[in-house]
């Protein structure tokens, strides 16, 4: 009877063979670095706003400090976003007609608040307190990056759990001096305390920051 | 005689024609079909239950605390009990060279594989969130975590991956000559494709024969630890815990007996019909059944000790809460599930020792059914009892399944059988090269 | 399937029509409620009023706590809330407290209600306050949930159909002006129990106003047998209150002195303080024909039947006089020597179930005592007439308006009265209705009423302490108050719910001659909760009657019933809250039912099994329940709790138990002969949580008697540390543990519920509860010891031990339950697989799982749950997490400010709720701290210590104090 199978047969089954070693690997390999990938976390990405505001027009160009608009942050875990009467202080005055702050003024007007939307969002199960970290020598730009050159709010860091843990497992280089903190320009020159002596200033402890209730209850 | 291994007069054409027809030539074909209906409808509910449990959660079962474990676990238990003594019968006795193994292993392979599939299912369903399953592999995470290396719930896991892993290939090269043989024989070109494909281009060469003898050997060599390990995991599942009645060091051994046990009566239910119904009384004979019959009978006793063993630390240590447990064993609530696993694994067995016992089929088809039915209460009662009574007496609570809880256990059951029906159909169900081998070593072959 | 099926249909928010009628009568902010309600569905009512500031804060709270909902429901809203208007300290993430009281039958409790975000989120005593101390109860715990519950009465009806405030009052007015020529006779109001001056004032105001308008009062639980003694004793009305705190032998008759009796949690704290040796211990006697709280703290305990109270004790005075008492039971002469040798020292509290009789008696004999007794005048506002006289009016047809203030007569009306029948006769009835109850479906009118955690109102405490309430935020559902209703009555224009309040204390001042100071007077009570000395004078009384000559209370014959107030419904007002329908009745652990509670020798007699459904029928009323036999039950009694079997009110309160009210009658509403009980084949599955009752002959619940306490404790084998391969707690942290007392612990329950509010810990249903599958972090076992007659009753809360050994975390295949450096037993919710492996290892079985989505089938806001705590999602393992959350907000604050922890820092929820102070919590590392030196007790324990677990949580043996003359435990 008629062979059922060329010659070529067995070049092919072993590419086959080797495709399908080769294929699992590759889906292995994709699967643990997606999760890792700006498009899961949403690094550097901008939302849109209801009103279009520039970080950097207001903390470059006018040289507002961060907790003009974020008072809380000191104080409350939640950094706290500024009331519309806030920007209305400025914005009474100049701009007042300015269309792209109509939604402002509307918010004041019908008493409505202004909804905007999250761009540094945590999982639900993560509680993250402002005040401790800016006790502790965590300057804001350590997690929000150079906002003061960000015409439109992004997203800087990964924010992943894995990140949070870097800096909690040493927390040193990341510490800078209290009137730094909430520069997000500045940058570690030599007259800069040591990380050493920061963690020493601030009396930061490591022990018990990798504990998982540090962050979840 | 019944101490032959092959009924006189076969020859290497015969049991091939024997076998293969089967395949190519199937006889009772409607009551195939039916079988095969009954099967599918139970996989179909088994399906429902799944689904519903994957919309509900875990709570349309009757699990509660202080039972946070029911019927999945030890279902799991039962079915991958059933596997590892198939793949005893097949992998030790190969490399024990035991030549009345050549005619069951294939079945006991077979079944082996979808007794396997059937357990993998059950330790991944009964999460309370499945999706989350492979946070049990160490992989690299953006969390940062690693799995817990001191639970026994994860050597569990890679115990039965690596397991199911390894029976699979196993049964696969052990077929791979047979493909060869139904390629040969298939009467139709895409059936002599297929099976061409998937013989890998077996020539039978002698140098293929060696290597492949090699290979076999190699794999039959592994696969006899692995029912040890896979097993002694399991007991460990429950010796690692707390809880009394599961706290003891002679799990490990214990579970292993018993997976043993139920193997060799799962195969003796199937061997009996499948030899009635496709006349292969010639290829399994009396004497094969006479083996599986003592093996049964040994392995029960071995159980008989580890429960002997179980009753008397309960009772001669000074654990109060253990003899408490193990004196609501012998008389409470689940009792009588106690008493039919002394009666289906210890007691039936013991009319083994009678050889007219032994060589009436449909006594043995009863006392193979028997044990099985008794492993699965054994399984459950250690589940259930165990944890219905625990240390603080305002917390003990029973469990009651629900109709999902046995939905789920049909549903497998029904995998099962649908698996074995197909491959019946599609494969040969004996070992066609080692019978011939032992054919030819017997020199009892002629043309 | 039926289980879900029920959750629904109990817990689920579906949006019933009372639920949209709220939205569509925002006149204008139909579209701004439209999205608040996508946003975050319950808090829409909030938002049908004006917008006000706490509104929009509260709706950023609403955002943050929407983000606790891990998994529960989609995505929590990408949303950051910016306010409009910043408002001087409300800024996000804020903890703050306000004081204000609760109230039960109309007398107060302070408290103070943490908000969180402007938003109340839970209730915590009010130290500065009489009645609380800093404690509070189940009801006062609950009162957030029933603040919260969507099935309030939310819209203005008028039969049936939607109307207006402004209609409603209109009506009423219409009313008043038509019945003002006949000075308004035919003008006739209900109200419940009230002790609050503005009311009073305001009552005095409309009948001076219309002479001829009658006011009918109506308290379900009243305490009308009390005061009544007290007339009978010293020809006043009175209200007797024990100083336990200087009472060395206590004798309890049929008394609810540890459990329901006004200013309860005081008298616990004070009675637990001398539970221990070094305190000199009190001695406890207990008559009581039914199981209470009182009884299974007491050192001796004798089941009484109510027929013999009066009898015994008049036995007990002449022994106590130095007569001789005839035949009497073994133990009456012990215990009268005991009373009589601590003069002075020694006082008899009787309950207010007790006739009049049984009251002058034990005042006498207090009197003989020289008891540590206060009386003073009663301190809920005097009723002149009560339903019965209304039933009467209506009768005979002089009633032409009717206006109930709160509560729901129509269903918690004595049976014999008829109420639901003659109301129906009442040409203009109006209610100012909690919920749409049975009241509220027969009122022509019905006006939704304001929870008193949303009104303006002032009460008096059981001393008479008044606490001016402010509301903590505008009525979610837009509801008036009592003052709202009767200021319109009264002809004021608008409705400012402070103005009658206001104005009442302005009037006060300037009687008093402080109107100058009034501001901050005012301020102060309000910041205090309390305002300052205005607790009741003790009246100086001398008895006007012989022992001898007071005659005997008719006694009641044949097979008795017993009425008596639920442990968690009360008198049926908190129905519809899932906190209390699920928290597990002290004594039976039954929830989700009521049961006719009857003796086991009344069981066996009549071979009546728990759960067998009887027909019980007193003349031509009759009811049907199920009989749950109850250790140590009187003989020949059988008990009824009030408060289930509602068939209006609320989705959670219908359908629960059986009416005990249409049995009840109002002349005898505590007891009555001459029962039939009639078995009718059928039987109910209960939902109980614990079904052993004893220990098993365990070592889990230690106890100990004063007399043999030395070689007791010595004999205990000292915990030794197991050596151990795992590092312990870190050197330079606290480490967390817990003490709990038991010769304190009076199983009250307030515990569980002040760690459900605290930890958002879900509500199941009955028929999970009866799968056993009830989500409470903390439970209470009850444990009997000795026979079914006359058991001894023992309590053990038991919550995660927090081991350093923890069985739990070795098992756990992802690490989802871990060790933190401060040695808490972690649970990561966010991590756990739910294997279920943990629960199984967990010798204490203090592990709960989401079998289902228990959190997202709730029928309660995001914005009333805890924002601190994470809301867990289905098929996850939670428990005691020590409130974590407290421990963190501690540190970090500590931190932050550069401080060290202090002792006391960290409260958790249970412990604060604990008026007994049975549960100590603190660094054990530090020997100063008071959690340290509560295990430096001798009779400090670990539960199954054997185990090697080396729990964080010990417990001190309860200690009794028994008589020697009469021995341990009877």
């Amino acid at each position: 009877m008629a062979q059922i199978f060329g010659p070529g047969m067995d070049l092919a089954a072993r590419s086959v063979l080797i495709a399908l070693g080769l294929g699992a690997a590759a889906a292995i390999a994709f699967a643990c670095a997606m999760p890792a990938s700006d498009y899961r976390t949403a690094q550097h990405e901008t939302i849109a706003q209801p009103v279009p505001f520039s970080h950097q027009h207001h903390v470059a160009g006018l040289g507002l400090d961060c907790r003009y608009c974020h008072g809380a942050v000191e104080r409350a875990a939640n950094a706290g976003m500024p009331a519309t009467e806030t920007c209305m202080t400025c914005h009474s005055q100049i701009w007042t007609h300015a269309e792209m702050l109509a939604p402002v003024r509307a918010s004041l007007a019908e008493h409505r608040p202004l909804r905007w939307k999250k761009v540094n969002r945590l999982p639900d199960y993560v509680y993250f307190d402002h005040s401790i970290h800016i006790a502790k020598g965590v300057g804001c730009a350590s997690c929000h990056g150079a906002v003061a050159r960000m015409p439109l709010i992004r997203k800087e860091a990964s924010l992943s759990m894995g990140w949070c843990l870097d800096c909690h497992r040493d927390p040193a280089p990341n510490l800078r001096p209290r009137a730094a903190l909430f520069d997000t320009e500045w940058r570690r020159g030599d007259d800069t305390p040591s990380p050493a002596d920061l963690m020493r200033a601030y009396h930061v402890r490591t022990a018990g920051l990798t504990d998982c209730s540090t962050c979840h209850r | 005689m019944s101490d032959r291994l092959i009924a006189p007069g076969e020859s290497f054409a015969s049991v091939t024609d024997r076998v293969t027809g089967i395949v190519f030539d199937p006889p009772h074909r409607l009551g195939w079909w039916l079988l095969m209906l009954l099967a599918l409808a139970l996989v179909g509910l088994g399906t429902l239950a799944i689904g519903w449990l994957f919309v509900a959660g875990i709570g349309i079962w009757g699990i509660n605390i202080p039972v946070a474990w029911g019927f999945a676990i030890s279902n799991y238990v039962w079915w991958i009990g059933m596997a590892s003594g198939g793949t005893m019968i097949s992998s030790l006795f190969h490399v024990m060279r035991a030549d009345w193994r050549s005619s069951v292993n294939r079945l006991a392979e077979t079944m082996t594989l979808f007794a396997a599939a059937c357990a993998g299912i059950f330790p991944i369903l009964h999460l309370g969130r499945p999706y989350y399953f492979y946070w049990l592999f160490p992989y690299p995470n953006v969390m940062g975590l690693w799995p817990q290396f001191r639970s026994p719930l994860l050597w569990d896991f890679f115990a039965i991956l690596t397991y199911v892993l390894c029976s699979m290939l196993f049964w696969y090269v052990g077929l791979i000559p047979d493909l060869a043989t139904m390629r040969d024989r298939a009467p139709s070109r895409a059936g002599q494709i297929v099976y061409g494909l998937l013989a890998l281009g077996w020539r039978g060469s002698a140098l293929q024969w060696l290597r492949y003898q090699s290979a076999y050997r190699v794999l039959a060599g592994l696969m006899g630890p692995l029912v040890i390990s896979v097993h002694s995991i399991v007991g460990l599942d429950f010796a690692g815990g707390l809880t009394p009645g599961w706290h003891s060091t002679q799990y490990p051994p214990f579970f292993v007996f018993g997976a043993v046990l139920s193997g060799f009566g799962i195969v003796l239910m199937l061997a009996i019909p499948l030899r009635r119904a496709y006349r292969l009384e010639a290829l399994i004979t009396p004497r094969h059944l006479d083996i599986l019959a003592r093996l049964t009978l040994l392995s029960s006793l071995a159980v008989g000790y580890a429960y002997a063993m179980d009753l008397f630390t309960a009772f001669y240590g000074d654990s109060r809460y253990d003899h408490d447990l193990a004196l609501d064993r012998l008389i409470g609530h689940y009792a009588p599930l106690f008493w039919i696993t002394i009666l289906c694994n210890l007691l039936l067995p013991q009319a083994l020792w009678w050889r007219r016992v032994r060589q009436d089929t449909r006594l043995l088809l009863v006392i193979g059914a028997s044990v099985v039915l008794g492993m699965w209460c054994e399984r459950i009662l250690i589940v259930l009892q165990s944890l219905a009574h625990e240390y603080e007496p305002s917390r003990w609570g029973l469990f009651h399944p629900t109709f999902w809880d046995w939905a789920t256990l049909l549903g497998t059951i029904g995998l099962f059988l649908a698996g074995l029906l197909l491959l019946l159909r599609l494969l040969p169900a004996l070992s066609l090269f080692e019978l011939r081998d032992l054919l030819a070593r017997r020199g009892a072959a002629h043309g | 399937m039926s289980l879900r099926d029920t959750i629904r249909a109990r817990l689920a928010g579906r949006t019933g029509p009372a639920y949209w009628r709220s939205l569509e009568e925002l006149a204008g902010e139909v579209g701004f409620a439209g999205w608040i309600e996508e946003e975050f569905p319950g808090l829409a009512q909030a938002f049908g009023q004006a917008l006000g500031r706490r509104h929009v804060l509260r709706m950023i709270g609403a955002s943050l706590s929407l983000a606790g909902l891990a998994g529960c429901s989609p995505a929590a809203p990408d949303v950051e809330m910016a306010v409009p208007v910043e408002e001087p300290g409300m800024e996000p993430g804020s903890i703050r407290h306000y004081a204000t009281a609760t109230t039960l039958g109309g007398i107060a409790t302070g408290v103070l209600v943490t908000h969180a975000d402007a938003r109340p989120i839970k209730i915590e005593g009010n130290p500065d306050h009489p009645a609380s101390l800093g404690a509070t109860s189940v009801f006062d715990q609950a009162a957030l949930l029933q603040l919260y519950d969507p099935d309030r009465a939310a819209t203005v009806t008028r039969g049936g159909a939607i109307a207006t405030p402004g209609e409603a009052f209109g009506a009423l007015r219409a009313r008043l002006d038509a019945l003002a020529a006949a000075q308004g006779a035919g003008l006739h109001i209900l109200s419940g129990a009230f002790s609050s001056p503005t009311l009073a004032a305001q009552r005095a105001a409309l009948i001076a106003a219309y002479p001829r308008a009658r006011w009918h009062g109506h308290e379900p639980a009243s305490r009308a047998n009390v005061w009544r003694g007290a007339a009978l004793a010293f020809g006043r009305e009175a209200e007797p209150l024990p100083a336990l705190d200087r009472a060395e032998i206590i004798l309890a008759v049929d008394s609810d002195l540890l459990s329901a009796a006004p200013g309860h949690l005081s008298y616990v704290r004070a009675f637990a303080a001398r539970r221990a040796p070094t305190a000199g211990m009190n001695r406890l006697y207990v008559w009581e024909a039914t199981p209470s709280l009182t009884g299974a703290a007491a050192d001796h305990r004798f089941a009484v039947p109510p027929r013999d109270t009066f009898r015994l004790l008049q036995k007990l005075a002449a022994l106590i006089a130095g007569g001789s008492a005839g035949e009497a039971p073994g133990w009456l002469l012990p215990l009268a020597q005991d009373l009589a040798a601590h003069r002075g020292a020694a006082l008899l509290h009787v309950g207010p179930e007790q006739p009049p009789e049984t009251h002058t008696l034990a005042h006498l004999i207090n009197q003989a005592l020289a008891a540590p007794i206060r009386l003073i005048a009663p301190v809920l506002a005097p009723q002149s007439s009560d339903l019965a006289d209304l039933c009467r009016d209506i009768a005979a047809g002089g009633v032409d308006t009717l206006i109930m203030l709160g509560g729901d007569p129509v269903y918690s009306a004595a049976g014999d009265l008829g109420f639901a029948e003659l109301l129906a006769r009442v040409p203009h009835r109006f209610h100012l209705a909690p919920y749409r109850n049975a009241t509220a479906e027969a009122s022509e009118w019905v006006i939704p009423e304001a929870h008193e955690l949303e009104s303006w109102s002032d009460a008096r405490a059981f001393d008479g302490s008044v606490t001016i309430q402010q509301p903590q935020l505008r009525p979610l559902h837009g509801g008036s108050s009592a003052h709202q209703l009767l200021a319109v009555l009264l002809g004021s224009v608008d409705a400012d719910p402070r103005a009658p309040v206001l104005a009442e204390w302005q009037r006060r001042a300037h009687a008093a001659g402080q109107a100058s100071g009034f501001e901050t007077f005012w301020q102060d009570a309000l910041r205090k909760g309390l305002v300052a000395d205005s607790a009741q004078p003790s009246l100086d009384l001398s008895p006007k009657i012989a022992i001898a000559a007071l005659a005997a209370p008719p006694v009641a014959d044949g097979l008795a019933l017993l009425f008596r107030t639920d442990a968690a419904l009360w008198d049926g007002r908190f129905a519809n809250n899932g906190w209390l329908q699920e928290l597990p009745h002290p004594l039976t652990t039954l929830t989700w039912d009521n049961a006719a509670l009857i003796a086991p020798a009344d069981a066996a007699q009549r071979d009546l099994a728990t759960g067998d459904v009887v027909r019980l029928a007193i003349g031509r009323h009759a009811i049907e329940a199920p009989v749950w036999i109850q250790p140590g039950q009187a003989a020949g009694s059988i008990t009824l709790p009030l408060g289930y079997g509602q068939v209006r009110g609320g989705r959670i309160a219908t359908g629960v138990g059986f009416d005990a009210y249409r049995l009840r009658s109002h002349d005898a509403p505590w007891q009555q002969g001459g029962a039939t009980l009639d078995r009718l084949g059928r039987t109910v599955a209960f939902a109980a949580t614990q079904h052993q009752p004893t220990m098993q002959g365990r070592d889990l619940l230690r106890t100990v008697s004063l007399a043999d306490l030395a070689d007791a404790a010595s004999g205990w084998d000292p915990e030794r540390p197991e050596p151990s391969l795992y590092p312990g707690a870190e050197a330079d942290r606290p480490a967390w543990g817990m003490a709990i007392d038991l010769s304190r612990c009076v199983g009250c329950g307030a515990c569980m519920v002040a760690c459900q509010a605290e930890n958002n810990v879900p509500v199941v249903g009955k028929e999970e509860v009866q799968r056993g599958r009830a989500m409470h972090w903390l439970r209470i076992d009850r444990y009997y010891q000795g026979g079914e007659a006359a058991p001894r009753t023992l309590f053990q809360p038991v919550l995660c031990m927090h081991c350093e050994n923890a069985p739990c975390e070795v098992v756990c295949p992802v690490d989802a339950t871990v060790h933190d450096r401060e040695g808490l037993n972690v649970m990561v919710y966010n991590r756990c697989i739910g294997t279920r492996f943990c629960s199984n290892n967990c010798p204490y079985k203090v592990r709960r799982f989401n079998f289902f989505d228990y959190a997202g089938a709730e029928a309660r806001p995001a914005a009333a749950r805890n924002p601190d705590v994470t809301v867990r999602s289905r098929g996850v393992m939670e428990k005691c997490t020590y409130c974590l959350q407290r421990i963190k907000t501690a540190e970090i604050a500590a931190e932050r400010d550069g401080k060290a922890l202090a002792d006391g820092d960290v409260v958790t929820a249970c412990q604060a709720a604990c008026a007994a102070r049975a549960i100590t919590f603190g660094d054990i590392r530090d020997p100063h701290s008071a959690v340290a030196r509560a295990k430096a007790n001798p009779l400090d324990y670990a539960v199954l210590g054997e185990l090697g677990t080396r729990p964080r949580t010990s417990y001190a043996a309860r200690l009794s104090n028994p008589n020697p003359a009469i021995g341990e435990e009877s």
